[in-house]
């Protein structure tokens, strides 16, 4: 019982982490039909922002200078998402597959920068010392940091949901993932709710990408390699422009990875792009979305 | 395309001075490094070709091709170093199961269509890599690669001396795949493939079933990526997960991209290019080039995948159609000169 509830709840927190990931892809291909490879970027960007805010800007790691570095890995990667946004995908205007190749290489030329400054190796972050406790539940011993990923992918999560349900730009998104010919014909500015769910996506990805230093114990110019994948496989499984969507899958593929794995090692990978192949011959669309460009 | 009448006596000329230079007197391609990266570059070259007929001919943007690439080479190396198996007989075995692999993997593919169908063939590319790097079965020897056992390749493959047979091994490969590439372009079946890229619902509307000529070009390019994989195994002398991941794909999307899609030559040129490119750039960066540069600027400049990257984020801003889009562009001016 123990075993199952620590397997459970390390999956959840695994899904939270993929759901930081996907979220702003989700959006972005949702609203934009763009396939952004430069997401693994975001994250990078973002780690790099908070392995500097904890070691040059507060060497001392306290509970609110990890705040800071995730709040500060957020707004960089989000703020790189808006310039490149302005800079490079606005100008390919529905050119969907130019769009994805030109992300192809901001995301070759981001990892060169950032191997080229720091070097390629894998660098700690440094993080307060109770993320390293555990609690115990029942006889369940489990490591902290678990529920610290799925308190911040929640309040995201709460908080991405809400600026689309309860604010003027956010009934423009989702206008504009159901119909955006539709929205630009009546006259309402799309471009600014373009730029919005890139600077959210990026924002998403810069908070993943420090907690995802946290997970894999570093941050190197590398890291975002297979997190991308698991955040496209997410994306797909929950559909296209689907928040809720891409929720569910991420936990989903989440637990199914971890239990996987616990009965075989490295069989959780194979499970699933085995969860997405059955998810495409059953409903190509995903499980929530409704979207097809 | 080459529609002209020069144009094919001198794509013949241009392979035979390729094939002759090992032999001639002193220039540098008798050095057997050169020899070397040479057969690699020609084999990347085919490769981005067999990436061209999916991409570029079909317009299906596939993130999965390397690991038809990648199976080529490790069922080779398997059915050779485990099971003993005549190497012939092997890379004749390594085509059929990449052929049904493709088609298993594809047909389930491509129920999804444009950016989907890209997500859905990078994982499906990931689950092979996956596969290689964890070594299930104890097959692959993971991040270690699969050395080939040299005793059951052809002898004349083996040693420095015959690296000049590894440079006419890939050449011989690269003009046979451009061979195929040519015949299944021009056939009534690559009409189609370049219909579907176009106006994939006129297809249907004219009574053809777009998924399944889309499921054909997906196999074939596979199957020949799977031979060309074959060749690699022997160039290289083993297997390596790098072949399998998903930055090897790119490297492909980025080949034809600098070539440009659609030309066959261009896709060859890209891949040859980029393959070069890469080697020269990575040996720049050890020198002592950018000393002079401030730290940085040469940080990034060392890494060869930031010129490529940059490079890549040009032409498809700027330039469409790569170098051979250029050289048609230029082409098409000179000729309406004066009009």
């Amino acid at each position: 019982m123990s075993t199952f509830l620590l397997i459970l709840i390390t999956g959840v927190g695994l899904g939270a982490l993929y759901f930081l990931v996907a979220s702003g892809l989700s959006l972005i291909y949702g609203l934009m039909g763009v396939l952004n490879f430069a997401h693994g970027s975001f994250l990078t960007i973002g780690a790099f922002t908070g392995l500097w805010v904890s070691t040059k800007v507060f060497p001392n790691p306290t509970t609110w200078t990890f705040i800071a570095a995730m709040i500060a890995g957020g707004i960089a990667a989000g703020l790189f998402a808006l310039v490149m946004e302005q800079l490079v995908i606005n100008r390919l205007y529905n050119r969907h597959i130019d769009q994805a190749l030109v992300t192809v290489g901001v995301a070759l030329v981001v990892a060169a920068v950032l191997g080229g400054w720091f070097g390629n190796d894998l660098r700690l972050l440094p993080t307060p010392l109770w993320f390293m406790k555990a609690v115990t539940i029942g006889d369940a011993i489990i490591p902290i940091d678990r529920f610290i990923y799925i308190g911040v992918a929640a309040i995201l999560l709460t908080a991405m949901l809400s600026i689309l349900k309860f604010t003027r730009i956010g009934l423009i998104i989702r206008a504009g993932v159901e119909n955006r010919s539709m929205v630009s014909a009546l006259g309402i500015n799309v471009r600014l709710a373009f730029s919005t769910v890139f600077f959210i996506g990026g924002f998403a990805a810069g908070v993943g990408g420090v907690l995802i230093s946290v997970f894999s114990y570093g941050v190197s110019p590398g890291m975002a390699g297979s997190w991308l994948i698991y955040g496209f496989i997410v994306v797909v499984v929950g559909g296209m422009g689907s928040l809720t969507g891409s929720a569910i899958a991420a936990m989903l593929i989440g637990i199914t990875n971890q239990f996987a794995n616990y009965y075989v090692t490295g069989l959780g990978d194979f499970v699933v792009v085995f969860i997405l192949a059955a998810v495409l011959l059953t409903k190509p669309s995903g499980l929530l979305g409704k979207v097809s460009h | 395309m080459l529609r002209w009448k020069y144009s094919r006596p001198l794509l013949v000329a241009v392979t035979l001075i390729f094939a002759l230079l090992p032999f001639i007197g002193n220039n540098p391609v008798t050095n057997p490094g050169l020899q070397q990266t040479m057969a690699v570059a020609f084999l990347y070259g085919a490769l981005a070709l067999t990436y061209d007929l999916l991409f570029g001919f079909t317009g299906l943007l596939s993130f999965g091709h390397a690991l038809y690439f990648a199976s080529g080479i490790y069922v080779t190396a398997i059915l050779i170093n485990t099971y003993n198996w005549n190497f012939y007989l092997a890379v004749l075995a390594a085509i059929i199961f990449t052929s049904i692999l493709a088609a298993l993997t594809g047909a389930a593919s491509l129920r999804t269509t444009g950016i989907t169908f890209a997500m859905v063939t990078l994982a499906f590319g990931q689950a092979g890599h996956v596969i290689i790097t964890r070594d299930f079965g104890g097959l692959t020897h993971g991040d270690n690669g699969l050395p080939i056992n040299a005793d059951r390749i052809p002898s004349f493959f083996i040693g420095v001396v015959n690296t000049k047979f590894l440079y006419l091994l890939a050449l011989g490969i690269l003009v046979f795949i451009y061979l195929a590439a040519w015949w299944i372009t021009e056939s009534s079946a690559g009409r189609v493939f370049a219909a579907l890229r176009d106006n994939e619902q006129r297809v249907s509307v004219l009574g053809l079933n777009p998924n399944r000529f889309k499921l054909l070009s997906f196999v074939l390019s596979a199957a020949l990526a799977a031979f060309i994989g074959a060749g690699m195994l022997v160039v290289s002398g083993g297997g390596s997960p790098r072949f399998a991941s998903s930055e090897t794909t790119i490297a492909l999307l980025l080949m034809v991209i600098l070539g440009g899609p659609v030309t066959r030559w261009g896709a060859v040129l890209g891949g040859i290019l980029y393959s070069v490119l890469g080697t020269r750039l990575n040996s720049l960066s050890q020198g002592s080039t950018f000393d002079s540069l401030p730290t940085f600027i040469k940080g990034p400049l060392s890494e060869p995948a930031f010129t490529l990257g940059m490079i890549f984020i040009l032409i498809v801003m700027f330039a469409p159609g790569g170098i051979s889009g250029a050289y048609y562009r230029a082409r098409f001016k000179y000729l309406n000169k004066g009009k």
